[in-house]
């Protein structure tokens, strides 16, 4: 499986053939007045924030003085500005066809695919659907083609490296793009998100603080609790969430986020009616937010109401068929004894992580762990080593570790296991996999030092491991 | 169906992945954390600024500042709230070097009577007294006096007072007025306040359809615009204060000559600086040193940031304060892109460079009507400069200064001048004999404002909420600058 450098980008999935792949658009010739206004309702777009948008978006669509039209009418269908009113969900969608109409009209202009690239991201994280990726990259590209220099096309693909677990691209473009404007914060996002997941932790925190000093904000706010809960400082990973939820006012989609993730951190501590009290915080906010019903249905699992835990997951799975929640009901199916289910939903994980490959995103990390879990140790391993090459981040080493314990190399797995608990972080899978490793090695003491320290703080992280957990604590020397 | 505020919605469009809906990690495990890519801020993010003399209370200075704007009243009340861990501030400069003199601090703390229940109001709930009412948000007020930007005094002028919540309905709230009513308080000192919920009182058009234009023929100030912020609300921070409480030499104006008369006014917003690690690049102890603010935004005059500062420099203008701004920003307010555009799409003949008009109609104040005077008269700062011996009119042009009306913008804001129509003008070339009449089509508020204290116009009720986007009736042509 390929990691590196660009893969081949398949067609379209589906029937929107109204869209062309870049460099197949017609290139039609349109009149110079719609051109005109549909170029700078783009060009002003582009660099424009809302308000900016507004002044001449105003002036744009400005009406005539009564009667005489010299020029021709638009075409039907949504304008750029149409979808200025449409609800955020609605408008992904309309946006993304006024945007395609956009660069049907204007071929040679960046901005236009810029924002297209965008638009399809959205889509995706919207979706669940990993064809818009593919999407996306295409408009970028093009984007880039036109104008190597363009702001918003490479924040954009290094966005969307990241999120395809293309790391190295994620900094490169990062990095680009804070060159291109050495005052905007927004690349750092981009480049300290890489930069963690790359393993390289101090420049990270040196990103951070600056991102800190310069714009502290709920995206800042956010990735220092990650960094803080990486460390294990869980408490103050907390805090710093609990700023994010405090700035989160003002959008719904912002707020839920934020609690989630905050419902998340409390769960991974322990705190289990915080966690639930977070989550329904979030459901207020959002009542159909998925990451607040699947972390219900954990909780759900952790208090051994694996029905209910069961019945939420499917209906998240059914909204959002990815792996990590049919991971998650598969293994509470196993837990629960409900064989036939389980073997289906192991069968689901297999068919989303395809979908996910066949659109450039690098799964080996996460698949390690499930090979390692519920397939062959072996493949596990050839996947560990291929996230670690390309990642060398503690979840790199945490997915490696595992493979190999699981393929029965214990030495090795205890190494592995060294890395990755380097940081001193408390995640309850990490502690999990380096405690069953230095058991498995005979380091007792490790073992019974983070065993212990899991089942105490952390007692309900899986309805599958936890009893593992237990019984391998147990099984120690005393 | 959820709809957010308009702002936000374009900037879906502009903002390089601005607004995520829902967050989703297209990842098998949690092997890459999917962090918010959420540049907007809508609870720190200054939206607008007012500052005007109101008919109704001539000796006084009156400022309304927004936070949230284009709240959509039916998306509920849960995060239309104030950051508690947040700082706001209105900021005045009476001596013109673009330095606060006088601020005015607000600190805001939520409390939750039922913490198990995640209803911000029960049905019937009647005031802020009401068990029903299960959310407040209060705040306390602090007044800061500095020299040469250093603090001298500070004072706790308010504490504990309630903000009006968001209007839910009228079966939640059937007395929504009990709120406002109970909400406008005074300042120890002198003064009044009120902070809550309002119609946002900015009005434009942000179009629906194309129709050809022509410029040559007149465009757009012959209404039938749409207001997109129709039906909106804000989150509002409205105060009035003695004049002697913002002038320089702590006394009362006695004319528009006074040379205490000119007040520079801008809001700015503070965050939490977080550490990361601490000096040895442990984290552990991080913790301890989260105590320090980082300014993240700021707002003068309205649009500048949005249509003079190009987008790379965004975070640097919300950053910076507005003594700075001369240095940094000159050459972008000089050379707006924004006539460039003009030009290009419509032909208007607005210069491209060299405009010092501009730079004295938004930076410097215009000589014998708001500009600063002593040493730092005329130094280019971005704040609204109001003279507070201009007396208010009972007729106010939306046009302002150009449309005759001293006592309008740029001389102060009031909340009915039509800031998108005078800035399209100002920059096509209104001040040094470009007069082109351009306009966004629409004229005024969907609601019409109050003659009294807090003069914003109340807002929709969620269960109204139906945000239909006002249209402005036709009329005659308006000639450049009204």
């Amino acid at each position: 499986m390929e990691r590196h450098g660009r893969r081949s980008v398949p067609a379209p999935r589906d029937d929107e053939t109204k869209w062309k792949r870049p460099g197949e658009a017609r290139r039609e010739r349109r009149e110079m007045p719609r051109r005109t206004a549909d170029h700078f309702l783009v060009t002003l777009l582009r660099w424009a924030t809302p308000l900016a948008a507004c002044v001449v978006l105003a002036l744009v669509l400005a009406r005539v003085n009564g009667g005489g039209h010299a020029n021709p009418p638009l075409p039907e269908g949504p304008s750029l500005a149409d979808l200025a009113r449409e609800p955020l969900g609605r408008s992904t969608e309309a946006l993304v066809e006024s945007l395609q109409a956009a660069v049907r009209v204007n071929p040679g202009d960046a901005a236009g695919y810029a924002m297209l690239g965008n638009a399809y991201y959205q889509r995706a994280r919207e979706t669940g659907d990993p064809a818009y990726y593919t999407r996306s990259q295409g408009s970028f590209q093009e984007a880039l083609r036109l104008d190597p220099k363009n702001v918003t096309a490479t924040i954009g693909i290094g966005t969307l490296s990241l999120a395809r677990h293309d790391f190295r691209a994620g900094l490169m473009y990062g990095e680009r793009a804070a060159r291109l404007t050495p005052d905007l914060v927004r690349p750092l996002t981009v480049i300290s998100d890489a930069q963690v997941e790359l393993g390289r932790y101090g420049e990270a925190a040196r990103t951070l603080e600056r991102m800190a000093r310069l714009k502290p904000t709920l995206a800042t706010y956010s990735r220092v609790s990650y960094y803080r809960e990486l460390h294990g400082d869980l408490r103050s990973a907390t805090g710093a969430m609990r700023l994010a939820v405090a700035a989160g006012g003002g959008s719904p989609e912002n707020a839920a986020y934020v609690q989630a993730l905050l419902g998340n951190l409390q769960f991974d501590r322990g705190h289990y009616a915080a966690a639930e009290h977070a989550y329904e915080e979030a459901r207020a906010v959002d009542p159909s937010y998925l990451q607040a019903e699947a972390g219900l249905a954990r909780l759900d699992a952790g208090r051994g109401r694996f029905d209910k835990a069961i019945n939420r997951y499917r209906r998240v799975v059914e909204r959002l068929p990815l792996p990590e929640y049919a991971i998650a009901l598969a293994e509470t199916e196993q837990a629960a004894g409900e064989r036939p289910g389980a073997r289906r939903d192991f069968g689901l994980v297999h068919a989303e992580v395809r979908l996910l490959q066949a659109n450039g995103v690098n799964t080996d990390g996460d698949l390690a762990l499930f090979e390692a879990n519920h397939g062959d140790a072996a493949r596990a391993v050839a996947l560990g080593r291929g996230a670690w090459d390309a990642a060398p981040s503690v979840r790199s080493a945490d997915a490696l570790s595992w493979a190999l314990y699981k393929d029965g190399r214990i030495r090795a797995a205890g190494r592995v296991s060294e890395r990755a608990m380097k940081l001193g972080s408390r995640d309850p899978y990490f502690l999990y996999h380096a405690g069953t490793i230095a058991a498995g090695g005979g380091k007792d003491d490790l073992a019974r030092r983070l065993l212990g320290r899991l089942l105490r703080e952390s007692p309900r992280f899986s309805p599958l491991y936890a009893p593992r957990a237990r019984t391998t604590l147990n099984g120690l020397r005393p | 169906m959820r709809k957010p505020s308009v702002a936000r919605k374009l900037a879906v469009i502009v903002a390089p992945m601005a607004a995520a809906a829902i967050v989703v990690p297209l990842s098998i495990g949690s092997s890459h954390r999917e962090a918010p890519n959420i540049m907007l801020d809508p609870s720190a993010d200054n939206t607008d600024v007012y500052a005007w003399t109101a008919p109704d209370a001539p000796n006084a200075i009156t400022v309304a500042s927004d936070w949230i704007p284009g709240q959509v009243p039916a998306n509920g009340p849960n995060f239309f709230r104030f950051d508690d861990r947040a700082r706001y501030y209105i900021n005045f400069d009476n001596t013109g070097d673009g330095v606060a003199d006088i601020r005015y601090l607000f600190r805001f703390s939520t409390n939750v009577r039922n913490p198990d229940s995640f209803l911000y109001a029960g049905p019937g709930t009647q005031g802020f007294n009401d068990p029903g009412l299960n959310v407040i948000q209060r705040y306390s007020v602090t007044r800061e006096r500095y020299k040469h930007g250093k603090l001298k005094s500070s004072h706790v002028v308010a504490k504990g007072l309630p903000v009006a919540p968001p209007n839910i309905g009228p079966k939640t709230f059937p007395n929504y007025d009990n709120f406002v009513d109970a909400s406008i308080r005074h300042l120890s000192g002198g003064g009044k306040i009120f902070i809550g919920q309002r119609d946002d009182p900015f009005y434009v058009d942000l179009g629906a359809t194309f129709d050809a234009i022509n410029v040559r023929e007149g465009t757009g100030n012959q209404g039938e615009g749409k207001d997109d912020f129709s039906g909106l609300s804000t989150s509002a921070v409205v105060i009035q204060l003695p004049e002697q409480k913002v002038t320089k030499n702590g006394k009362p104006v006695a004319g528009l000559d006074a040379k205490n008369a000119v007040v520079g006014v801008w809001s700015t917003t503070d965050r939490r600086r977080l550490q990361v690690t601490d000096a040895s690049g442990s984290s552990s102890k991080a913790r301890g040193r989260d105590s320090r603010f980082v300014q993240v935004s700021r707002l003068g005059n309205p649009l500048v940031n949005e249509v003079v500062i190009p987008l790379g420099k965004k975070d640097q203008f919300n950053r910076t304060t507005p003594d700075r701004d001369a240095d940094l920003y000159g050459r972008y307010v000089l050379n707006p892109e924004l006539a460039a555009i003009l030009n290009a799409l419509f032909n208007v003949g607005a210069p491209e460079h060299k405009r010092t008009d501009i730079v004295q109609a938004l930076l410097q104040g215009i000589p014998d009507l708001n500009q600063h005077s002593g040493q730092n008269a005329g130094t280019p700062v971005d704040t609204l400069k109001l003279n507070l011996g201009v007396p208010p009119t009972n007729n106010p042009d939306r046009f302002g200064v150009i449309g005759g009306d001293n006592a309008g913008f740029p001389n102060g804001r009031r909340l009915e001048d039509d800031v998108v129509d005078i800035e399209l003008q100002v920059i096509a070339g209104y001040l040094v004999g470009n007069k082109v009449p351009l306009g966004d089509g629409v004229d005024q508020n969907d609601k019409p404002f109050l003659t009294e204290f807090p003069y914003l116009a109340a807002p929709t009720s969620g269960f109204d909420s139906d945000p239909s986007n006002r249209t402005e009736p036709p009329h005659s042509p308006v000639p450049p600058g009204g």
